[in-house]
């Protein structure tokens, strides 16, 4: 039984309101990372985010069962809100969770309300697991 | 005293068994001692494949390595054995510390290997280059680069004498993932116990052993010449399972293999 519990980040200074985080890093990972894509039978356990920004950056988390097509149907799973400028730390007693079961389903993230040309980070915690609890 | 020890590793004066589904046969071997007691951690470090290093893609295609010991999504090794670390110069064969010359026929390496992080495929082929996992009598060859035929993050096997076994890992995610391996093991000092009943006894389950299936399919001529080199077996290579009521044939038969053993 697999389980991995990683770190990602991401950070952005976007000059749009909305828009995707594209460069995420991870201690655990080589190199940058626009989305996250596992084998079929896994859950991705979505345990705490930090966020950090201007008032009102809104992190959202997106799912797609399939990320292999030219354009993949996004959906939003959850959102964070920063209600005032500084920072947010939120640990989850639930995680948010999210199924691979084809292989082909991805998750992202991006932001929404963000103030143009401010800095916005965040960070998550992910298990990897393929235990069904 | 149990078996094994926390590490799952075998206790002195306890037996251990090895498995061959090939023939149907078995390796009972008692550890006299572990050379190694307490000091079954070995951090080997990253996977030992470097930056540029070619590598196979589920894809089909073939990917590069970013970084050493990285794999790229989608990808995964050919056979990899680990070379000699930091002051392991002198071991027997530098490019594979597992591998035990013949000559040391009562030694035995009870490895098990860690991999972080645990999403990585591994599968052990031995010898080397040779698949033995397969799927319905052998109609489909599995491993690494199957659906099944591997395990992730983890993978269990004992080094016999003569042998190079090879290990393979895979990376089905889409990221570049640096991959550590850890390995726990036991350096054993072994011997084929001498008492035919005893040896009943042991496959037959009445006396306590820890149980071990090698991933042998097909018994390769290279594993053959490794048993008889290093323990004077032939065929059967080992020591058949037999029912309970077929005690008399297996003490007979037991009693002749071992009037030629070597170790």
């Amino acid at each position: 039984m697999v389980r991995w519990l990683f770190t990602v980040n991401g950070c952005a200074t976007p000059s749009s309101s909305t828009g995707d985080f594209t460069t995420l890093t991870s201690p655990s990972v080589y190199g940058n990372f626009s989305y996250i894509r596992l084998p079929k039978g896994f859950k991705a356990k979505i345990w705490a985010k930090r966020l950090a920004g201007t008032a009102g950056f809104m992190l959202v988390i997106n799912y797609t069962t399939d990320v292999t097509v030219s354009q993949p149907n996004w959906t939003a799973v959850d959102v964070e809100y920063l209600a005032s400028a500084g920072s947010i730390e939120l640990d989850k007693r639930r995680p948010i969770v999210i199924p691979f079961r084809t292989g082909n389903e991805a998750i992202k993230f991006s932001y929404s309300n963000a103030t143009a040309n401010s800095n916005i980070c965040f960070s998550v915690d992910i298990e990897v697991t393929d235990e069904d609890e | 005293m149990s078996v094994v020890d926390r590490f799952g590793l075998v206790n002195e004066n306890q037996y251990l068994t090895l498995y061959m589904p090939a023939t149907g046969t078995a390796l009972v071997f008692r550890v006299v001692s572990r050379v190694n007691k307490g000091f079954e951690v070995l951090d080997y470090g990253l996977l030992p494949i470097s930056s540029g290093a070619s590598l196979s893609s589920y894809t089909g295609t073939t990917i590069t390595a970013p970084a050493a010991g990285t794999l790229p999504p989608y990808s995964y090794t050919g056979d990899i054995q680990f070379p000699a670390i930091t002051g392991f110069d002198n071991v027997f064969d530098k490019s594979d510390i597992w591998h035990l010359s013949i000559d040391n026929r009562d030694r035995l390496f009870h490895v098990k290997v860690f991999v972080h992080p645990p999403i990585i495929r591994v599968d052990v082929r031995i010898p080397t280059g040779v698949t033995q996992t397969k799927f319905q009598a052998g109609r489909v060859v599995t491993g690494i680069d199957s659906a099944t035929g591997f395990s992730r993050g983890f993978i269990e096997t004992v080094h016999l004498p003569g042998i190079v076994y090879g290990y393979r890992f895979g990376n089905d995610t889409n990221l570049n993932l640096p991959v550590y391996i850890r390995f726990v093991y036991g350096e054993y000092i072994v011997e084929i116990p001498k008492n035919p009943e005893l040896i009943f006894n042991i496959l037959t389950k009445r006396t306590p052993s820890y149980w071990l299936t090698l991933p042998i399919t097909y018994m390769d001529p290279s594993i053959q010449s490794a048993l008889r080199d290093a323990y004077g077996l032939s065929d059967p290579w080992g020591f058949k399972l037999y029912r309970e009521d077929e005690k008399d044939k297996a003490i007979k038969e037991y009693s002749n293999i071992l009037k030629n053993l070597k170790v």
